[in-house]
């Protein structure tokens, strides 16, 4: 195979397919006569890249293209000429071709690399207008065909819930080319405000928003659901004693976890939010056991990327330089943020361990943990509100990696059901280090653990054991 | 990431538009998912400790995006070489208040930030006035700096654009993305003329499919002009989530273009097109290439439209008045 400068190695026998260092292949498609190549979606497998590669020199070079799959292309319909009309012909009969499509998208959920907006590519080739127009059509209708997603969002008339919907809808959980159905549950105190966002979300003129579901009845908003991100909680207020708050979240847990079993579509992903985040996603698990344990986790993903900007900024980098960090345990102030295996990449220079560029141990091991660890409560003091903006930022980035896979070389933090890995009781949700690929996570194993990390991962772990005997105390 | 970071400026920054923008920004939902952002975030002191607040969420959400993030009070350091400024911070109307305090509240505000955006924005800054009214904001603030170009200050007629077609395609149930060139005519107010002559879904007038110009001629209007009122009453809190997307809309579609065959409404300075009245900001069917907007010409007006149009200018001409009066 031939390599590239980019470090992209060439299919041996695809035309326009390359595979990309962390594995995953890319299509491209040159105009003619011209240098530019246009960079069309990244794909699992090359078969698929090759046909995106198909679609787009359809569009560009008509019936003098060189085509991966001539046989199936002989299903697209050609243009007669370039003429709008023609055009516009052709590209609904070709959109309505399912055999393309749904022969390269298997009905679960995609894993496609989110490489940028059709239009923003298309945009920037100054192509005559005509065929600009026609390779974006043709493209948007090539990916707007995918069947929508359907989203659930609990608390969706709170904070967090008014941030994340238009994340959702916008493409950045699942990737501009990924049509979605927002299903949104509240209580009915909140039903004039959530139907008000319902109303906002229609006024945003999304296109990747196909509908929207809103009620206060747990059944019907779970119904049919592929993702579920649940916000919603009883909130401690003040006065309130540590068990009365576990009592009322064990309580709604259970109930949706319920509804959820029997409601959402089959491989549903559950991330649950509200806190106490690895005890409600405990209690939904145990009381939903026709959900796959794996597909139920909670959102550590917040506390790592405030890891990473605490790094980047004691550093003075770009948080993109910084990985690999760890959120081990409770997303509680038992966490344990673990830099040992974390690295720092500055652009054109080598890789090397957070410790030795930082030179301040001591500071990663006291300082540096309880910022990590004590965050929320510093939003709140400058806000007077949670964090609902990071909150609903760092759902989007789980949801996405989870889906989508992490790039070769970079994990991120998960809360997972403990397979024991790391010497951590089995049976509670503990963050752990993971990597995502075709749709699953997995434990990064193998990393090596000194005492001090030991002593902080079985704390946070103790502290879960203990929450788990209160939950299930609430419950009897 | 090879393109230079743009640096774009919200005002009112620690607000509730503010809060919904700076995350969409920093994703590239304004400027495409290539394009590196640096925010610059003004609000007043009294809001310095919240503001800073969000700028420590921008940092814990480790958008690959977002370069950098300047949060502060001083209005110099926040317009210092900004290629964008969406200006979002203005005086709410509060309970008890005549039109008259709240036109003279801002339009203090806005002859100042004109001041600094002139003196400290880089050249060619896109600016787009948010608050309200955004037209005469808009307009104090293109009088007060007059080296920007004034077709580089607009105001956000976007939301009732976006709102107009939320409509339609409820009422047809098709996809919003299906239905086209919806046009607000004038000031975002409750003189504002959603005008659905020229809309289509498809290659259908919008006319034609809905069979309902009663409907069309009255209810629909009313609830687009009113809709922002239907949000405070369902939600308790005006309408951040939409207004800041439609921000995102208003400013990518400025700088990256429209697509061809669909224009969008934006609030700009008037030339007297379409006989409406020149020298005030009057949202205007636009479309957009190379960074530079331009009215959509030669539609054709009928008798009840003519009407719509000529009202909300008169509205415009009478805020212009009334700003003016305030600074003297």
């Amino acid at each position: 195979m031939q390599k590239t400068s980019e470090d992209d190695t060439k299919h041996p026998t695809f035309r326009g397919v390359r595979m990309r260092s962390w594995g995953k292949w890319v299509s491209e498609i040159r105009e003619p006569r011209k240098k530019s190549r246009i960079w069309l979606e990244t794909y699992p497998t090359a078969e698929m890249a090759a046909r995106a590669h198909d679609v787009g020199a359809l569009a560009i070079k008509g019936c003098s293209a060189y085509l991966n799959f001539p046989e199936l292309a002989k299903e697209l319909p050609l243009p007669a000429s370039m003429s709008p009309k023609e055009i516009q012909a052709a590209t609904s009969r070709a959109a309505a071709s399912t055999r393309i499509i749904n022969s390269s998208f298997n009905t679960e959920m995609l894993s496609c690399q989110w490489t940028g907006g059709i239009e923003a590519i298309v945009a920037r080739l100054e192509l005559p207008s005509r065929l600009s127009w026609f390779l974006g059509r043709f493209l948007a209708l090539y990916s707007m065909a995918k069947d929508p997603v359907r989203v659930l969002v609990t608390g969706a008339a709170g904070q967090i819930g008014y941030a994340l919907v238009p994340m959702i809808a916008r493409g950045v959980m699942l990737g501009p080319d990924q049509p979605v159905i927002l299903h949104m549950l509240d209580i009915e105190p909140a039903a004039e405000a959530l139907t008000g966002v319902r109303m906002e979300l229609v006024d945003a003129a999304f296109p990747l928003l196909r509908d929207v579901v809103v009620t206060t009845d747990v059944t019907v908003a779970c119904k049919g659901v592929n993702i579920a991100v649940m916000v919603g909680g009883f909130p401690r207020k003040e006065g309130m004693e540590r068990k009365d708050v576990m009592s009322k979240n064990v309580s709604i847990y259970k109930a949706q976890a319920s509804a959820l079993e029997k409601q959402a579509a089959p491989d549903c992903k559950v991330l649950v939010v509200a806190n106490p985040a690895n005890t409600n996603a405990l209690i939904l698990k145990e009381f939903a056991p026709s959900i796959p344990e794996k597909n139920i986790t909670c959102l550590t993903r917040l506390d790592h990327n405030r890891a990473l900007g605490q790094l980047s900024e004691r550093l003075k980098i770009h948080v993109s330089e910084v990985k690999n960090v760890i959120i081990w345990g409770n997303h509680s102030s038992t966490q344990y943020p673990d830099v040992n295996h974390a690295t720092v990449t500055p652009a054109n220079g080598e890789e090397k361990p957070v410790r030795s560029v930082v030179a301040d141990d001591n500071w990663l091991n006291t300082e540096f943990i309880t910022m990590v660890q004590q965050r929320g409560a510093a939003i709140i003091k400058a806000r007077k509100l949670s964090s609902a903006l990071s909150a609903a930022s760092a759902a989007c980035d789980h949801i996405r990696d989870w889906v989508v896979g992490t790039p070769k070389g970079t994990w991120v933090s998960m809360g997972v059901y403990s397979d024991g890995s790391y010497g951590i009781q089995p049976g509670v949700i503990y963050s752990y280090p993971v990597t995502c690929d075709k749709g699953q996570w997995s434990i990064v194993q193998g990393l090596k653990i000194d005492d001090f990390s030991r002593q902080k991962m079985d704390a946070t772990a103790k502290e879960l054991v203990e929450e788990k005997t209160l939950a299930y105390s609430c419950l009897n | 990431m090879a393109k230079e970071p743009v640096r774009v400026l919200v005002t009112g920054a620690a607000g509730q538009i503010g809060y919904a923008l700076v995350p969409m920004i920093a994703r590239g939902i304004m400027l495409g998912a290539d394009q590196p952002v640096i925010l610059h975030m003004l609000d007043i002191p009294f809001a310095a400790e919240a503001l800073n607040g969000v700028k420590m969420e921008l940092v814990d959400a480790a958008f690959p995006l977002l370069k950098g993030v300047v949060a502060t009070t001083d209005v110099v350091e926040a317009c210092t070489g900004v290629n964008v400024a969406v200006m979002v911070g203005g005086f709410p109307r509060k309970e008890g208040m005549e039109r008259k305090d709240v036109m003279s509240k801002n339009v203090s505000i806005y002859k100042s930030q004109a001041s600094a955006l002139e003196q400290h924005a880089a050249p060619n800054c896109k600016v787009l006035v948010v608050a309200n009214p955004a037209n005469t904001n808009a307009l104090i603030l293109k009088e007060f700096a007059p080296s920007i170009p004034a077709k580089n200050i607009t105001c956000l007629t976007r939301l009732d654009h976006n709102r107009a077609l939320g409509q339609i395609s409820e009422r047809l149930s098709v996809q919003v993305s299906d239905v086209k060139n919806v046009i607000i005519w004038g000031n975002h107010s409750s003189t504002q003329y959603p005008d659905v002559n020229h809309a289509t879904v498809g290659d259908k007038p919008v006319r034609e499919l809905v069979k309902d110009d009663e409907w069309l001629n009255g209810e629909f209007i009313t609830t687009v002009q009113q809709r922002g009122a239907a949000i405070i009453k369902a939600r308790k809190l005006s309408s951040a989530l939409s207004a800041a997307s439609a921000a995102c809309d208003h400013i990518r579609d400025w700088v990256l273009g429209t697509p061809e065959g669909l224009w969008v409404s934006m609030g700009v300075y008037s030339d007297g097109s379409y006989n409406v009245p020149a020298g005030v900001i009057y949202s205007f069917p636009v479309t957009c290439k190379n960074g530079e907007w331009t009215i959509v010409q030669g539609l054709a007006i009928d008798e009840f439209s003519r009407k719509k149009l000529d009202l909300t200018g008169a509205e415009l001409t009478e805020e212009k008045e009334l700003a003016y009066s305030c600074l003297s």
